[in-house]
């Protein structure tokens, strides 16, 4: 039985997906690349081609590359849209005899829908290629404000190409999809989609068995590229005021900024400052020009928040005409690569006064939420099989209040993990078990989900006692801990519900924490355990001391007495170096001791 | 008094159980598959991953090559301005056989120029940057061919026999 793919057919990207083992894949192209450009092309040669290599002969054959179609697809010769698009389309366009919109390609004339087939059967034979195996089925996604001849140009195309379009998807419906808020009845999603070159808001309501679309908006000539563009234009000013060239007028030049412009931004998503560093950018009067240029977050933020406040301001309005104020928004999903712009992120998070789910790739998100579409017609996603993970990590307390963890975060579950624990001290009786849920290395700092004690452990010396701990989550988030003593098979557990059940708030909330306190954390767990390893060697250098009796020099009893007493006494300051070093002296010295005892032997009769 | 539940209804009961059963258990063996096959497909991705592994990493070091090139033409104008005749200075030497080292350094890792100038323009190694008039063609001189390239901007380079960044040509009308 062959799989359903999924299709993300973009105005500039495409993207394919398929079900792999209950989870959405993305299918890499014949090129090794993720995304496909939407770029068709006949080549002088008369050969069409599609892909990146039509974007590679772009310039030098633009009549012929066909880029952007599925802004044509469906529409009529005198729509509006057309015409403003028809200005900045290098290729010819015309009316249809039916009224619709043909373009020219070559010698013929091809309905937008063929053009699109053709991105769709590469995208087809490539994926055939990678899985080994045909593919005849698709669901393809589309804008929410598409209508029916958009969604029927859309099927048509994926007929040409030799798909059978199972569903035209909508394209925020697939991101919602993704992130599993299918699950979320009753809820309303927006889904904030900000691309290379459009911006689409959708408001989506969540029923028993569809999700709908409540409402759409946007603005179908915002991108990334208007973002780089005003990266390049500040590069060029700062250039002309600096050195009096004015980069605009150099085409070799402008290609490199155009890159260079592109880097900065993307970098400056996840570092406070960029350089941008072209040498022999151009040539001028006294020789070659080299150009440099620091750039900040800050300075970026600047520059393009007139797009990011135009964004949000379309998102009220968006709100507004649906009749929503945004409190009344449960869910919001970020789409689109421009989206990981922390600036945006937090734009969007202050409207709304919530985390945004981001986490999964929002150039991909859509594609993958097709393919999951797919796999759910399949009946290959069952819900019972739409697996949960942990959000946060499990642990216990163990000696000196650490967090040891069982069960880490991000953790799929049903799950189960055991592992053996002892006692502090000897003739210890009973432990304590207590089950903490969080990021931090001390048990204090995270959240109490629990504790029990396991009694009755026959009295043994500390360090021997066998405790096995198993933490088992099932399927709906119920933990169970039990305590079982290896000697007595005595055992223990308790029952916690909801270990899975945090907002993402909380979540947020607890990873930050963590965050912000990791090097003071660290230190603290620093010097718990540097207490622990000392107590554990004063304890065995005592019992050593006391077996061996007089097999040990006098000498050497008074030295290992003396570094004793230090230890005990630098043990209750906080100072993890003397602790540290007094401890490694010390078990030189018994070592030594040791050694002794071993040549002392008398050999065996 | 408890109702009965008839033996029709209990059949039916039992049938729907164990095509669940069945169901499941057909569910269970397949993820069991899935999860084997994922094994082996990561031992040929860690393969293939280890492979191209540096490819991130060399092709950042690329455009720094780029513009190690275009600092030697300019040196090279420099010195046959400054009337040298066209031989390197001391100085210059010592860059260029540091230049060297860097290509080297590429070579040894599998990475490999691409010719360009003077082949045909093909879309699947090269990227058009711009279009020239070709020369006009002198007495009986051939010209060039259109769709040749005739200026590299900024070379090609493959790993292992792969593209990892097409060359920025000009081509002839």
């Amino acid at each position: 039985m062959s799989k359903i793919v999924g299709i993300d057919l973009g105005t500039t990207l495409s993207e394919i997906a398929v079900m792999e083992g209950g989870e959405p894949k993305i299918i890499e192209n014949r090129e090794g690349a993720r995304t496909t450009p939407s770029v068709v092309a006949m080549a002088k040669s008369g050969e069409i081609l599609v892909g990146v290599q039509a974007r590679r002969q772009q310039i030098t054959n633009p009549q012929n590359t066909l880029f952007q179609v599925k802004r044509l697809m469906g529409r009529r010769f005198s729509d509006a849209s057309v015409q403003q698009d028809r200005k900045m389309l290098p290729f010819e366009v015309r009316e249809a005899q039916d009224g619709g919109v043909e373009v020219r390609m070559g010698d013929k004339w091809y309905k937008p829908a063929e053009i699109s087939a053709m991105v769709l059967r590469k995208l087809k034979q490539d994926a055939e290629e990678k899985l080994g195996e045909k593919i005849t089925e698709a669901i393809i996604t589309v804008p929410a404000y598409f209508d029916d001849s958009q969604r029927k140009a859309t099927k048509v195309a994926g007929e040409i190409a030799g798909l059978d379009v199972k569903r035209v998807l909508n394209e925020p419906t697939a991101a919602a999809l993704a992130y599993g808020l299918n699950k979320k009845k009753d809820e309303r999603i927006i889904v904030y989609d900000f691309g290379g070159g459009t911006f689409d808001i959708s408001i989506l309501e969540v029923s028993a068995d569809t999700i709908e679309v409540k409402a759409t908006g946007g603005d179908t000539h915002l991108g990334g590229e208007d973002f780089d563009q005003k990266v390049m234009d500040w590069i060029i000013e700062q250039f002309h005021k600096d050195q009096g060239i004015d980069l605009a007028k150099d085409p070799l030049a402008l290609q490199r900024l155009k890159e260079a412009g592109e880097r900065a931004k993307i970098e400056l998503s996840t570092s406070l400052e960029t350089e941008i560093n072209l040498p022999f950018i151009t040539s001028g009067t006294e020789g070659p020009k080299h150009l440099y240029y620091k750039m900040t977050r800050a300075q970026l933020e600047n520059l393009v928040r007139e797009y990011i406040d135009k964004s949000i301001a379309l998102v009220k309005q968006t709100l507004q005409e649906a009749k929503f104020s945004p409190k009344d928004i449960d869910e919001v999903v970020l789409v689109g690569g421009q989206t990981r712009m922390p600036a945006m992120q937090e734009a969007v998070k202050e409207l709304f006064g919530k985390e945004p789910n981001r986490s999964i790739n929002p150039d991909e998100v859509v594609a993958l939420g097709a393919a999951i579409q797919g796999g759910i017609l399949q009946g290959e996603v069952k819900d019972v099989l739409l697996l949960d993970v942990t959000p946060l990590s499990l642990g216990i307390e163990t000696l000196g209040g650490v967090n040891t963890v069982l069960i880490a975060k991000n953790t799929t579950i049903p799950t189960s993990k055991s592992q053996a624990f002892s006692t502090a001290a000897d003739n210890q009786t009973s432990v304590d078990v207590h089950v903490v849920q969080g990021e931090r290395p001390l048990a204090q700092d995270n959240k109490s989900l629990g504790r029990f004690i396991l009694d009755g452990l026959p009295p043994a010396p500390r360090g021997v006692p066998q405790v096995e701990v198993t933490f088992d989550i099932d399927a709906n988030g119920i933990l169970n801990v039990t305590a079982k003593d290896k000697a007595s098979q005595k055992t223990q557990s308790i029952r916690i519900e909801g270990s899975t059940g945090m907002s993402k708030e909380e979540v947020e909330q607890m990873r930050k924490a963590a965050e912000m306190h990791e090097e003071e954390d660290k230190k603290r767990k620093d010097a718990i355990e540097a207490k622990n390893t000392a107590d554990t060697l004063i304890y065995t250098v005592e019992k050593t001391v006391r077996d061996a009796g007089d097999k040990i020099a006098e000498d050497l009893k008074k030295d290992i007495t003396e570094r004793l007493d230090i230890l005990k006494k630098a043990k209750e300051s906080d100072n993890v170096e003397e602790i540290k070093r007094v401890t490694e002296e010390l078990s030189q010295i018994i070592q030594k001791a040791g050694a002794a005892m071993y040549k002392d032997q008398t050999p065996p009769k | 008094m408890e109702e009965q539940i008839t033996q029709e209804e209990l059949k039916k009961k039992l049938e729907e159980t164990q095509k669940q059963r069945d169901e499941y258990l057909a569910g269970w063996q397949r993820a069991r598959a899935d999860f084997l096959n994922h094994k082996k497909e990561e031992r040929e991705r860690m393969q293939e991953f280890i492979k191209f592994a540096e490819e991130e990493l060399l092709s950042e070091l690329l455009p720094i090559v780029d513009n190690l090139e275009l600092a030697f033409v300019q040196l090279k104008i420099l010195n046959s301005n400054e009337g040298l005749g066209g031989k390197e200075d001391a100085v210059s030497k010592g860059f260029s056989q540091i230049a060297m080292q860097l290509k080297s350094f590429l070579k040894d890792h599998q990475v490999e120029e691409l010719k360009a100038e003077g082949e045909k323009f093909n879309p699947e190694f090269h990227e058009a940057a711009g279009e020239v008039e070709s020369p006009s063609t002198g007495s009986g001189q051939a010209g060039i061919e259109s769709g040749t390239i005739v200026e590299v901007l900024s070379r090609g380079y493959t790993l292992h026999g792969k593209l990892i960044r097409p060359a920025k040509v000009k081509v002839a009308k």
